[in-house]
């Protein structure tokens, strides 16, 4: 038996091909230039103008009664941005926020797995399950907390049926959050169920084969392999979080204000227009650069 | 049970182990046994009752069509799946329930497996990384095995960074790193085209030989398996139908499917007549010295490359058995011409090498199809 060596790498296409190929692909993308015009006009006229129109306002200037000028442009509301109750207001919210994601992700990422784990037709029943909040009111949804959650709500009759006595949930930071983590979870689990489903089961069997016990396949192989879904979710659940203004209005009390209400509170009790410009303004900008991060962390492939 | 036809009978590799022993050396402990092993899934029997003693050093190929149960089979010893009934012992140490990562056996997946958000060289250091071997230690085999695969050099290349011979050679070096007991491969060349896959058929078996562990090896491309294998174990609808050298598989098949499974062959159902002659149904005499029992049906296989042609009023040697016909259909291959011709009510397939002053006939043609008493071979109608 005379031994081969094994053949040199496959020699990479022609010149030639590859030019063919970056012509179609550049037909490709002029016939997508026109398709997206649509959106795009969608996006300057009701994003890009009104932030713009709100980044203006930001340099006005309050008059005594409470009414805009827009001239003598200065740049006091951003100063005020650094008072200790609009600190207050941004540590909790990101914190309400990053306790959101944190528990959606915990409490999504064993549901996502195991929708993405099961046949064809079985994942698509259960997605649809996921989705069926989103066909009612996120309003009436929330106000149907505020029931269940009310100190003569079922949950605080359990807690007095088990001796626990009655529960104070309304009002309090635990049903803020608990509204929230319910208001968001599916952005979660989509994005997850995408990345996992995405996953070559094969590869954690190699795993196993390889000597990894099943927990260390999981954080070795499939952990990492669905981090795009992790990002992405924890995006798409914090951002809506961290300027969410429903669920902390009815849920929560007055010492659960979030970012969301007090803006509201600046243009329409306070009637501080340049103050509320300059917060929403800043809390977009992040947001922005939330999302800009997420983008250059492999989001992309979503 | 393979009868012989002819006088040339002798040639029985069951009957002759001295032969056998000249052909491959004898090999006593048995790497991988598995015992009575069937696998059900739902109604359906993967893996139904099959016995089977690897030995150990042998490259041993589990052979037959998809969905025939080989890569189950190939799977319960590796512990990613459990069999329904039987056992299945690696080194004599029965598995049980054991999961795959407290088995000294490592696979080379189909479709490589390998984890793309590791380079080459993470790929084939992981197993060692799971054993917790020491860092200096796990650097020197990994370059070891590299070297054996000949990737030294793209060590910090991602898989999809490589070419599918390149990714092929990673998952090889990734399982012999971990030095396992018994290698096993899930039709490992099956991605790759076909002039890679004859250089790695016999790099794979040059590898074998050096490394000197059992490689127990999926396919069920049945050159690649003859190619390769000290043995060969033919499996269909979750069967074991036949073990044996390649010599013995292709030559002294013990079922129609075998038979027609490895190589191209003529299945022709026959009769045994009371005087032990052959009849094919279409009424062929076939002149033969035979054990069967009279008027048992059965089935004769005659390799195409076994039959010649000579004109209808040739000659051909003593001891040939011989059946008129005409030729129905020719096809040129290149290195050979395959006819068909017909013969009674059967067409008999027929490969005649293309060579200088080599013979070659028309379509229309009377001729006499010839072979010797050895070429046909009785099995048992499946």
């Amino acid at each position: 038996m005379t031994r081969t060596l094994v053949p040199e790498d496959q020699p990479a296409p022609p010149e030639a091909s590859q030019e063919l190929e970056r012509r179609a692909a550049d037909a490709r993308s002029r016939r997508g230039l026109w398709i997206a015009s649509a959106p795009a006009a969608y996006l300057v006229l009701l994003f890009a103008l009104p932030l713009l129109i709100v980044f203006v306002y930001s340099f006005a200037t309050r008059g005594t009664t409470g009414q805009t000028i827009l001239a003598d442009w200065n740049i006091t509301a951003y100063a005020r941005l650094f008072n200790p109750l609009v600190r207050e207001i941004v540590l909790r919210s990101v914190g309400y926020a990053a306790v959101t994601t944190v528990i959606s992700l915990v409490v999504s990422y064993p549901f996502a797995y195991y929708i993405a784990t099961r046949p064809a037709r079985m994942r698509n029943v259960l997605l649809v399950l996921v989705m069926i909040p989103f066909w009612s009111n996120f309003l009436v949804r929330t106000y149907a907390w505020r029931v269940l959650l009310s100190s003569s709500g079922p949950v605080s009759q359990l807690t007095q049926l088990l001796g626990m006595g009655q529960t104070r949930l309304l009002f309090t930071t635990t049903a803020v959050v608990l509204g929230l983590v319910y208001g968001y979870m599916p952005f979660m689990i989509l994005p997850l169920y995408a990345a996992i489903e995405r996953i070559d089961l094969g590869l954690v069997e190699a795993a196993r084969d390889l000597y990894a016990s099943g927990a260390r396949a999981f954080w070795r192989v499939t952990w990492p392999l669905s981090r795009p879904g992790v990002v992405a979710g924890s995006i798409l659940v914090f951002i809506p979080s961290l300027g969410a203004y429903v669920t902390p209005e009815i849920l929560g009390g007055s010492k659960t204000t979030m970012l969301g209400s007090y803006i509201v509170r600046q243009f329409l009790s306070a009637r501080d227009w340049p103050f509320g410009s300059a917060l929403s303004f800043v809390v977009t900008a992040l947001m922005l650069i939330a999302t800009l991060v997420y983008f250059r962390t492999g989001g992309r492939t979503l | 049970m393979a009868v012989c036809v002819s006088s040339t009978c002798d040639r029985d590799w069951n009957d002759q182990p001295a032969l056998r022993k000249q052909i491959r050396p004898a090999m006593s402990a048995t790497a991988v046994d598995l015992s009575d092993v069937s696998k059900r899934f739902d109604d359906v029997n993967a893996v139904d009752h099959v016995d089977l003693a690897i030995r150990d050093g042998e490259f041993f190929s589990l052979l037959g069509p998809s969905g025939c149960g080989k890569t189950t089979t190939l799977r319960m010893i590796a512990g990613l799946e459990f069999p329904t009934e039987g056992r299945i012992s690696i080194f004599g140490d029965e598995m049980g329930l054991r999961p795959p990562n407290m088995r000294p056996v490592n696979t080379v997946f189909q479709s490589y497996a390998l984890f793309p958000h590791m380079t080459v060289s993470d790929n084939v250091a992981f197993g060692l990384q799971m054993r917790r071997l020491d860092r200096r230690e796990i650097r020197r085999r990994v370059g070891d095995a590299l070297e054996l695969v000949q990737l030294t050099g793209r060590e910090r290349r991602r898989p999809n960074q490589l070419s599918g011979g390149q990714q092929q050679r990673v998952a090889l070096a990734r399982a012999l790193v971990n030095e396992p007991k018994v290698l096993l491969l899930d039709e490992p060349l099956g991605a790759l085209d076909l002039k890679l896959r004859q250089a790695m058929q016999l790099e794979l078996k040059d590898l074998q030989t050096r490394v000197g562990i059992t490689f127990v090896y999926v396919t069920h491309d049945q050159e690649e398996a003859l190619t390769m294998s000290d043995r060969i174990g033919v499996m269909d609808a979750g069967r074991l139908l036949q073990v044996g050298v390649p010599e013995e598989i292709y030559e002294r098949p013990t079922s129609p499917m075998v038979a027609e499974f490895i190589g191209d062959t003529n299945l022709l159902p026959a009769t045994v007549k009371a005087d032990g002659q052959i009849e094919l149904v279409g009424g062929q005499i076939v002149g033969a010295d035979i054990t069967a029992s009279p008027g048992a049906e059965i089935m004769v296989t005659l390799r195409p490359e076994r039959l010649h042609i000579v004109d209808a009023d040739g000659s051909f040697p003593d001891g040939h058995n011989a059946i008129d016909g005409t030729v129905a259909r020719r096809v040129y291959l290149g290195n050979a011409v395959t006819y068909g011709i017909l013969a009674g009510n059967v067409t008999l397939r027929v490969r005649v090498r293309n060579a200088p002053g080599q013979r070659q006939f028309d379509v229309g043609r009377r001729v006499q199809v010839h072979w010797a008493g050895d070429a046909a071979v009785l099995v048992e109608r499946g």
